[in-house]
């Protein structure tokens, strides 16, 4: 009896960590555009780097674990949470290019960043800590990237939230595995003109989105 | 006034006829030697086109041994490559197709001839997934030569011997856009920031990443301004007209209007990813333009000429160009004092810089006349083809 509900436990557990391991390289791919620009932008050290991974991973685990309860409380009429999807994603994306612009690039201050050193730069990013790497984090969490859709799908079939929750924690440990190589950006030595071509990234990488994410709200008004 | 500057600097011929003609001969044997073929093989217009293509491309290279000039030549025959291959591009896809656009059965067929811009582009998925991220065949077929194995061995081979110089005597892209710099005689913007020669690189970053994460060649769906004039995706939705939208825009503001305003490359200078690519190989390159210190009396003529901005005050004062250059020769054609000198890595700078630019253009003048060549002469008799000769 006790073996069998423990694997009834266990067994969901074990599904999610294989589909977060063996979808991480998607993982690695969707959130690199938002991940490598910002950290490049930033200061070249270790231990700020690791703590600053650390922090948008905990915030994209807030993302999932909110979606997680999303996916949990629609239960089986899972469609019926896809059906305002091309709205979240509009939302989302033009969200991520606001946040992209906010944290990487200094916007609204971007003509003053553009006069200034680089050690001032890095004390402008300082002073807004990690809301930088929450923000990202959890729009990137909460982003519909094909593992995490397919994650959502089998988390509503579970009967349990605790059970929902258990599951996305899962294939997040999974995913965070193949994030270890963003450590190595801390590695790159920032030159000045390494963390401009970062910056200049994130700005067109925010217009990209920014377009996307328009066009994306613009179809859903005009055509439903 | 840059035109003024890149004309020959005396009246006396660098060498004589006789000497100019023998070194002009291996080339002439070269390209008789790969011409050959389509000489023999296609009908009447194809072999007038191949003959107008070996005399062009001899008499430029003649000129360039008479004159010891480079950038002129090469630019008659990199803006005509530029200027024609749409025409033979664009003609081949309405026979094939009757449209311009791609259809997504072509795409699925893996029946989109390859471009070499997609190139950075396939690294990481390939890496990741094993998986190339581009809708065409690998080994050529009867309906798509230009297929990725093909296009990517002839790009390599051509980098090898040229390193970024691809840039300025390979891209057929890049003709275009110098043929509109050339337009105007004097720039009109002459103040531009040197900080815009890092966008290439952070375009080469957004579309790598943004390749990987979205498992398509990021730069032909969304940014590539020759789009316009060769090949796009059928408009079908309000994305596809966006995408074609910014092809529209990014070719007219880049290879249009602001290099007729600023006698500029800006597209290759400012925007290009695969540029900022092909800049790596400079680094395992044998030739380079390096600047004579002790000659140079820092008239910044250099500076001006540089279609790509590849000299700097910076870079000056170090007596290097920066890893941009494409070796067009501008610079090394412009300097009175004979300061900017082709150079071959690990010997002295100075030393024999006009055997050194012997070797590099028979290297480079041999593969672009060959790929251009085709380039050019199909183009040709497409235009004969429209004429009412025959």
């Amino acid at each position: 009896m006790l073996a069998a509900t423990s694997l009834r436990i266990l067994a969901p557990m074990g599904e999610a960590l294989l589909l977060g391991l063996t979808t991480g390289p998607v993982c690695l791919a969707s959130c690199g555009p938002v991940v490598v620009p910002w950290m490049l932008a930033r200061p070249q050290q270790m231990r700020t780097q690791i703590r600053d991974l650390l922090c948008f991973l905990a915030a994209r685990l807030a993302g999932y674990m909110l979606f997680a309860f999303g996916a949990w409380w629609m239960g089986t009429e899972i469609t019926s949470l896809f059906a305002p999807r091309a709205w979240t994603i509009g939302g989302i994306q033009i969200l991520l290019a606001l946040s992209l612009l906010f944290f990487s690039v200094g916007w609204p201050r971007l003509h003053c960043h553009a006069k200034k050193t680089n050690a001032q730069l890095v004390q402008i990013d300082e002073r807004k800590k990690h809301s930088g790497a929450i923000s990202l984090g959890f729009l990137t969490g909460i982003n519909f990237c094909p593992p995490f859709l397919v994650a959502s799908v089998r988390a509503a079939q579970l009967e349990q939230l605790p059970a929902a929750l258990l599951f996305f924690l899962c294939f997040f440990v999974g995913t965070v595995v193949w994030f270890a190589p963003y450590l190595f950006l801390g590695f790159i030595k920032r030159s000045q003109a390494c963390v401009q071509v970062a910056r200049i990234a994130a700005i067109l990488l925010a217009c990209w989105y920014g377009i996307v994410g328009a066009s994306t709200l613009i179809v859903r008004i005009f055509h439903g | 006034m840059a035109e003024e500057k890149l004309t020959p600097h005396t009246a006396t011929p660098f060498r004589t006829v006789g000497r100019s003609a023998l070194l002009t001969l291996p080339m002439l044997l070269w390209s008789l030697l790969i011409f050959t073929p389509v000489l023999r093989q296609h009908d009447t217009a194809h072999s007038l086109g191949t003959l107008l293509v070996i005399l062009f491309t001899n008499f430029l290279f003649f000129k360039m041994m008479r004159t010891g000039k480079t950038y002129r030549w090469r630019r008659y025959f990199f803006v005509a490559v530029g200027l024609l291959f749409p025409v033979g591009f664009i003609s081949s896809l309405l026979a094939l197709r009757g449209s311009m656009s791609i259809p997504i059965e072509r795409m699925v067929s893996g029946d989109t001839p390859f471009c070499f811009m997609v190139t950075p582009m396939l690294l990481i998925p390939a890496a990741l997934t094993r998986t190339l991220i581009f809708p065409g065949a690998i080994l050529p077929t009867e309906s798509n030569p230009h297929s990725i194995a093909a296009m990517i061995g002839l790009w390599f081979a051509m980098t090898l011997v040229m390193g970024k110089a691809w840039c300025s005597y390979g891209c057929f892209f890049g003709g275009i856009e110098e043929g509109f710099a050339s337009l105007c005689k004097r720039p009109h913007i002459r103040k531009i920031d040197s900080r815009f020669r890092l966008v290439p690189w952070a375009v080469l970053l957004l579309v790598v990443l943004l390749s990987a994460a979205l498992f398509e060649p990021f730069y032909c769906s969304w940014l590539c301004p020759f789009k316009a004039v060769t090949e796009f995706s059928a408009v079908h939705s309000v994305e596809t007209a966006i995408q074609t939208g910014i092809f529209i825009l990014l070719f007219a503001a880049l290879v249009v209007i602001l290099p007729l305003l600023t006698k500029k490359r800006t597209q290759c200078a400012f925007f290009c990813p695969f540029g900022a690519f092909q800049s790596l190989f400079n680094k395992i390159n044998l030739f380079e333009i390096r600047v004579d210190r002790e000659r140079c009396v820092e008239c910044s003529a250099c500076l001006t000429a540089c279609p790509t901005m590849a000299i700097t005050p910076e870079s000056l004062r170090e007596g290097k160009t920066e890893l941009n250059c494409m070796k067009c020769g501008a610079c090394v054609d412009v300097c009175r004092k004979g300061a900017a000198v082709w150079h071959l890595k690990g010997t002295r700078i100075g030393m024999k810089p006009e055997r050194v630019r012997l070797f590099f253009l028979f290297g480079a003048w041999a593969l672009s006349t060959m790929f251009g060549g085709y380039i050019l002469s199909n183009a040709i008799a497409t235009l004969i083809h429209f004429l009412p000769l025959r």
